[in-house]
């Protein structure tokens, strides 16, 4: 994706040395118009005021100068922005414009309410820095603003936002064009179903790894995920990252304003928001007649409802997964009172398949095959359930693990572990004699995995019909370095075998009506017997 | 109206237990509200019912809608609604059971002893051999609560957050969340000797009341020394401008 002007403006300031340091604050001078009004918005906080709420509350991750480089750093991908730079990822002026507006500088501090609904996450979600407004308030913003702005020599600019004013309705037609659009312009890095499965190896203008977004997962955009959001991003672009701006006459991938709506309604459509995790969510294993499916194409997964869960990676012990690319998971189970089978879901970049050169291109470092893990209490839970961390020596857990091909020649492999706590696993049986089998198809972005097994086993997780099984989930993504501890994960939840097929019984809502009823005329009977 | 007042209590009580979950997205589990309500209806109406003329007032409208011959259409209406409703909510109850539900103490009672470091440590009387420096050598304090930020950004950002306030960039997927160090609740009303035996023996040094099958906190005794779990104490109390309780209070 050639864009020279920002490859120039941008790729200039990839070493941190001086001399691209100085260039760039010359280039962001010069391109503040002369004319351009000194907003008395811009001038409105102290600079020196907001440099001791800086070194209170900022230089751990973005270091005690401002250049990205605190304590905490070196753990956090995206990493902390270099303020020396002035170069932001989320603004609103028009893609020539060097500075980010006053709004924006403010609304990058304080953070906003767009992700209301998800614990934490009101500033850049998904990322270290969370919104600061509750702490800070609006006066302390405004002097932490024009603080940043000091560091950069951006105090004066003041450019308004691009315009929304020729925005175009969400209808069939607009959303028609964007298909085409998005097919020739995004899906190279986003994928053709906008699974950020484009399987490119894209790094920001630092050397640090970014993966382009998962549009079906809009509860994760950074500012906000409705068609003006998506078409801000797409005229503007995200600096510093391989994100251009569509307006931009130079590239040859430009499009039209008109051009811009329609891609931006249709990108917002392929948000999932049916997959966004909800707390307490409960994988509800549908009871069903004859056997199980092992293809997750099978009509039978239609009758069975879908738990999402959200993910965080293992930094609790041994080698610890600081920057994971997997964040949600989707489950669905299904019985017929002997066997139990799970379908899991997850959108990956990649497919991590050695003999595939995209794959290998993508991997960061050596690359290990994807994984996916089912954890249930072996055996009975009895005063409390184990340690959610593959147990404990008392309390151990039974684990359902498959794993990606490793040779184009070889099948996905499962194995079913009995574990002890961390790195105490022992092989538990031979999978296939004993009745359990499992199957992976990556398509487009998205494994879609099923594991399926006898429901009760020797020394297996208790399983029975209307109650509750503890459950637990982890994912390894071998093209993000994943492998052994290094997973994300989820912890204890909640699985309950159904007992009939769909539909709930009437007996016990009859059951109690009629007790009110009768309740009610012995209370009538009594009454008149009274009266009498 | 007495009886109207009984509700509007009970309602707002209703409410407050709702509130984390509509508000912030963490619902208090179901069956927990259910516990709750139960002895704040009880309470209420003890409270409410304690003479006998504000119980008389109380049921009053009750009583009227059942004996009241001229309010006869009104109670037929009630006596067909009253069995359909609880099929209802019998109905709904069934197909939606709630989970298991393990009550966990956020602060349960310390042991007696630590064993960390191959020391046995006596938390009666426990004190950080920092703190005093707080006093002794301003400078030297300020360079140890420096020294302490730098190991809570490197290891415990990610869970407790950049705000101190539990919410960390992986929070969300954790369940029970991680503790937040802002606010007078927590680190607050806590000795430093506490907060020393629940960062080195982490979730799995809790006890059963405490939930350590469930927590994420590891044991930072592998990974920390001694005098940098002191200094991130240091750190979060100075932070947050919370003093910790001292064994002289």
């Amino acid at each position: 994706m050639a864009l020279p002007i920002q490859e120039i403006k941008w790729r200039f300031s990839r070493r941190r040395t001086w001399a691209p340091f100085l260039s760039a604050c010359g280039l962001a001078m010069l391109l503040i118009p002369a004319a351009s009004l000194q907003s008395a918005f811009a001038s409105d906080g102290d600079p020196e005021k907001g440099r001791a709420i800086y070194e209170k509350r900022c230089s751990w991750c973005h270091g005690l100068e401002g250049a990205g480089d605190g304590p905490a750093a070196e753990f956090l991908n995206p990493p902390p922005r270099d303020l020396t730079f002035g170069l932001y990822k989320w603004k609103s002026t028009p893609f020539d414009e060097y500075s980010p507006s006053g709004e924006d500088f403010e609304r990058m501090i304080a953070g906003d309410g767009s992700h209301a609904g998800i614990s934490g996450w009101n500033g850049m979600s998904g990322t270290s820095m969370p919104g600061w407004g509750d702490v800070m308030g609006p006066e302390e913003t405004r002097h932490m603003a024009a603080y940043m702005r000091s560091l950069s020599g951006l105090e004066n600019a003041e450019m308004p936002a691009i315009s929304l004013a020729g925005r175009i309705r969400p209808g069939p037609e607009s959303i028609e064009r964007g298909r085409v659009l998005f097919k020739d312009r995004c899906a190279e890095c986003h994928g053709l179903n906008g699974r950020g499965d484009g399987a490119k190896k894209l790094r920001d203008d630092w050397g640090a790894r970014t993966w382009p977004r998962d549009l079906t997962k809009g509860w994760t955009f950074r500012m906000g995920s409705g068609p003006e959001d998506i078409y801000t991003r797409v005229t503007v672009g995200i600096p510093g990252t391989q994100m251009p701006s569509f307006a931009d006459p130079s590239s040859k991938k430009a499009m039209t304003e008109e051009e811009r709506w329609d891609v931006a309604n249709y990108a917002a459509t392929l948000d999932e928001p049916s997959r966004r995790p909800i707390p307490e969510a409960v994988v509800k294993a549908v009871k069903v007649e004859g056997g199980l499916p092992l293809a997750h194409s099978d009509k039978l997964w239609d009758s069975a409802p879908e738990a999402d869960y959200f993910l965080f990676p293992q930094i609790i012990a041994g080698e610890k997964a600081f920057t994971p690319s997997l964040d949600s998971i989707s489950v669905k189970a299904v019985h017929n009172g002997n066997e139990i089978a799970f379908l899991l879901e997850w959108n990956d970049p990649t497919n991590s398949m050695p003999w595939d050169p995209k794959a290998v291109e993508v991997a960061d470092g050596p690359l290990f095959p994807d994984g996916a893990a089912i954890q249930f209490p072996a055996g009975e839970v009895k005063g409390g359930r184990p340690y959610f961390g593959m147990g404990d020596g008392r309390k151990p857990v039974e684990i359902w693990h498959w794993r990606s091909p490793e040779s184009e020649f070889e099948k996905d492999t499962f194995g079913v572990l009995e574990a002890k706590g961390f790195e105490r696993m022992t092989r538990k049986t031979v999978p296939e004699t004993a009745g359990f089998e499992a199957r992976g198809v990556y398509d487009n972005g998205r494994w879609r995995v099923v594991m399926k097994g006898p429901l009760n086993h020797e020394n297996g997780p208790l399983f029975e019909e209307g109650s509750f099984t503890p459950i637990a989930f982890a994912l390894w993504d071998g093209s993000n370095g994943d492998n052994k501890g290094k997973h994300v994960m989820t912890g204890w939840e909640w699985a309950r075998l159904e007992k009939e097929a769909p539909g709930p019984s009437y007996m016990w809502p009859l059951a109690a009506g009629g007790f009110v009823l009768a309740a009610e005329l012995l209370w009538l009977f009594l009454k008149r017997g009274r009266k009498d | 109206m007495r009886l109207f007042k009984f509700i509007a209590i009970n309602l707002f009580f209703y409410a407050l237990l709702k509130a984390p979950g509509l508000l912030a997205g963490k619902p208090i589990p179901s069956s927990v509200i259910t516990m709750y309500m139960f002895f704040i209806v009880v309470t209420v109406l003890l409270v409410m019912t304690i003479t006998d003329e504000g119980a008389n007032e109380l049921f009053a409208p009750l009583r009227s809608l059942l004996e009241d011959p001229s309010r006869s259409l009104a109670r037929n209406i009630l006596f067909v609604l009253l069995p359909i409703g609880a099929a209802l909510s019998v109905y709904y109850s069934a197909a939606e059971p709630a989970p298991p539900f393990e009550l966990r103490s956020a602060h349960p009672a310390p042991p007696g002893a630590v064993r960390a470091y191959g020391k046995a440590y006596e938390l009666d009387g426990l004190e950080n051999p920092l703190r005093p420096l707080e006093r002794e050598d301003p400078a030297a304090f300020k360079e140890m609560v420096r020294e302490g930020g730098e190991v809570y950004f490197r290891n415990c950002l990610f869970c407790h957050g950049a705000k101190l306030d539990g919410r960390g960039h992986y929070a969300h997927a954790m369940d029970p969340l991680p503790m937040p160090f802002t606010g007078s609740d927590t680190i607050a009303q806590l000795k430093e000797s506490y907060l020393f035996w629940r960062i080195v023996r982490g979730g799995p040094g809790l006890p059963r009341e405490g939930g350590p099958n469930i927590s994420a906190m590891p044991a930072w005794e592998d990974e920390l020394t001694e005098e940098e779990v002191w200094k991130v104490i240091l750190f979060i109390y100075d932070y947050t401008g919370n003093r910790p309780r001292s064994w002289k209070d």
